[in-house]
């Protein structure tokens, strides 16, 4: 295994870098660009099906594909409380104030953030 | 060989913009949130410095936290919930901001002839419209006697409240917000932000300009959203200045046909019918919080009135959906498409 | 095809499987990192036997452990085998077009990227119609992408190097 690192191409070596650095870059930008949400929006199917507001304690059920998902709004955050796919990512993601969860099986994601149209409409905040 | 020259430049001009993003000096925005007040706060602030704006920002969040540690009507430990226990039994000395705050709600209410009212407790908390439960009329008319400002007695020298009638309750809900964004614009300036924004909830304040030197554009929501598409009905340009809305929107249910919302007539008890939302834009959030609920008891026409003898602008959209302004809004306001 | 071809690609294939399944009964604790090991499978193909090979061998590898699985035509499997596709096409121009620049473990870095970059497209224009999501999640994709494509080739190249040693006359090139 040695010979092969030894093996390893110049450019073998700077794709690597690169890709490991943009990444990373990436991962910090990302975070601070997610704007902390004050809105739930549940998708089902590609279609937004509810959208909460984030600070409103609430049960969600949502059907699905693979029955009932269970989605819990408390104190700020979000998660995915039960649901019945058969990789439990979306529950194994735990609580979450900003970002997203996504369940693929059962076609569901839940964004927590502020409108996209205000940031393309110019808006700094919603009185309401 | 000629590949790897030229991956090489590439890799060091990646480098070399990656690096440079790192040192540039502009000011620039930066937001953040917290659950606070039993709501959303967000604040804005215009900085050079990441690290100066996120500890201002943190510092103003620690003052709401505090001042809402005061005023908390739902828990026992706040000096509201104190004020409230000793109704009719004896005065309670509290801070310099729960008696501002009074005060302040005592003004609104005297400008408004009583069309906002902060005893109105013992009838807000009749209602549960989250469980959708609506108290009988005979409820509602045993509690009325006890809603009335004028029997809130203020020492200001002692610094103490006192609720003359036993069973009164205070409920400060109707100004804090506004209040609270005040208190925390004050801290941010005082901690050298020029400019800003701060949100509780609905209760927005303004300061200075954005980094390209416009000021800051705020939307009022459609008090009747059918979609993702039409949140915003309107928006407007604030130049330090605080805007507030109340809507018939915010807490309600629906029951046999009829909306029953949390902003009730005090000397009724029953909500106002007649706006779908008020809009109020003044220079302090205390102000603008309390007379958007003043307002929309009184109506379009009588708040229209009021906000412009108190020197205000005002927006209400009636229970039509027709859009009143005063006349210092004409201009300003941007009504969006299809309204 | 030739017999000896066809042989060649069911033998692929069956190890090919056989990874994939032996990676899934593997504990996870993080979600997403599968290190994907049937990649190897391709990428030894790939360079030993050819695109075709390699191609087949993806390809059948993703629809039968689909079925075998039970989410076969589901939303995991058109990821799966969109990212399969797209890193053995990626991968084969490269080693076409930069045949001296990339060594074995640049190679698998370079299907590992498009690998993801293709599994990230399909996600947004078939699931999640939110760009945002999709950003949010592509960085730290794209690293655990990087680490496995280096595991996967490096453990490749030893592969290679070793078969190569074992059969040095039998290994012909099928393009």
């Amino acid at each position: 295994m040695k010979e092969t690192i030894k093996n390893t191409t110049l450019a073998d070596r700077l794709l690597f870098i690169l890709l490991i650095s943009v990444s990373i870059a990436g991962i910090f930008i990302s975070r601070d660009a997610l704007s902390q949400g004050s809105n739930v929006i549940i998708e089902i199917d590609g279609k937004p099906a509810y959208t909460l507001p984030l600070y409103e304690n609430r049960l969600v059920p949502v059907g699905g594909p693979y029955g009932i998902t269970l989605i819990e709004i408390q104190g700020g955050k979000v998660r995915v409380k039960q649901a019945h796919c058969r990789n439990q990512i979306c529950v194994r993601e735990g609580w979450i104030s900003k970002g997203v969860i996504v369940c693929l099986p059962n076609k569901l994601v839940i964004i927590v953030g502020g409108s996209k149209k205000d940031k393309q409409q110019g808006i700094d905040a919603i009185t309401g | 060989m000629p590949n790897y020259k030229l991956l090489m430049s590439l890799t060091l001009c990646l480098c070399v913009m990656l690096l440079s993003s790192c040192f540039s000096n502009k000011p620039l925005t930066y937001k953040k949130s917290k659950a606070l007040l039993d709501t959303f706060v967000t604040i804005t602030v215009v900085n050079e410095s990441r690290e100066k704006a996120d500890a201002a920002i943190e510092n103003a969040f620690n003052v709401i936290e505090k001042y809402g540690d005061l005023i908390n009507f739902f828990s026992d430990k706040s000096e509201l919930s104190d004020i409230n226990r000793n109704a009719g039994i004896h005065e309670v000395r509290v801070s310099p901001e729960t008696l501002d705050t009074i005060e302040k709600a005592i003004y609104v209410s005297e400008k408004s002839g009583g069309a906002f009212d902060p005893t109105i407790g013992p009838e807000i908390k009749l209602w549960d419209f989250l469980n959708k439960i609506k108290p009988s009329d005979a409820d509602i008319r045993k509690n009325l006697p006890l809603v009335n400002y004028k029997n809130i007695i203020i020492d200001k020298g002692k610094s103490t409240v006192f609720l003359k009638k036993k069973d009164m309750l205070l409920d400060l809900g109707g100004i804090a917000k506004g209040y609270a964004a005040d208190l925390a614009v004050l801290d941010l300036k005082e901690k050298g932000i020029n400019a800003g924004l701060v949100a509780v909830a609905g209760d927005v304040r303004a300061f200075g300009l954005k980094p390209d030197k416009k000021p800051w554009v705020v939307g009022i929501k459609n008090p009747r959203q059918k979609s993702n598409d039409d949140e915003i009905i309107a928006r407007i340009p604030l130049s330090n200045k605080a805007i507030s809305t109340s809507g018939d929107y915010e807490r309600f249910f629906v029951m046999d046909g009829q909306r029953f919302h949390h902003l009730l007539i005090p000397q009724t008890g029953y909500p106002a019918y007649t706006c779908q939302s008020v809009t109020v834009i003044a220079d302090k959030g205390v102000m603008t919080d309390g007379f958007d609920n003043a307002m929309f008891v009184l109506g379009p026409e009588k708040g229209i009135e009021l906000a412009t003898k108190m020197g205000m602008d005002a927006m209400i959209i009636d229970n039509k959906g027709d859009i009143h302004t005063t006349a210092g809004l004409q201009g300003k306001l941007t009504i969006e498409r299809d309204h | 095809m030739q017999l000896q071809d066809k042989h060649r690609v069911a033998i692929l294939s069956a190890y090919a499987l056989a990874l994939h399944g032996f990676e899934s009964l593997l504990p996870t604790p993080i979600p997403w990192l599968k290190p994907g090991l049937a990649n190897i499978i391709t990428l030894v193909a790939l360079i030993l036997y050819g695109f075709r090979t390699a191609l087949l061998v993806t390809l059948i590898r993703v629809v039968l452990a689909s079925i075998f699985i039970g989410t076969f035509l589901g939303p995991a499997f058109i990821l799966s085998a969109g990212g399969g596709i797209a890193s053995v096409i990626a991968m084969g121009l490269s080693i076409k077009l930069f045949k001296n620049l990339f060594g074995t473990v640049g190679i698998s870095l370079i299907g590992a990227l498009f690998h993801n970059t293709a599994q990230l497209s399909l996600a947004y224009f078939l699931f999640i119609q939110r760009i945002e999501a999709v950003l949010i999640i592509s960085p730290l994709i794209v690293l655990l992408g990087s680490v496995t494509g280096i595991v996967n080739g490096i453990i490749s190249d030893t592969l290679i190097k070793n078969l190569l040693k074992k059969d040095g006359k039998k290994i012909q090139n099928v393009t």
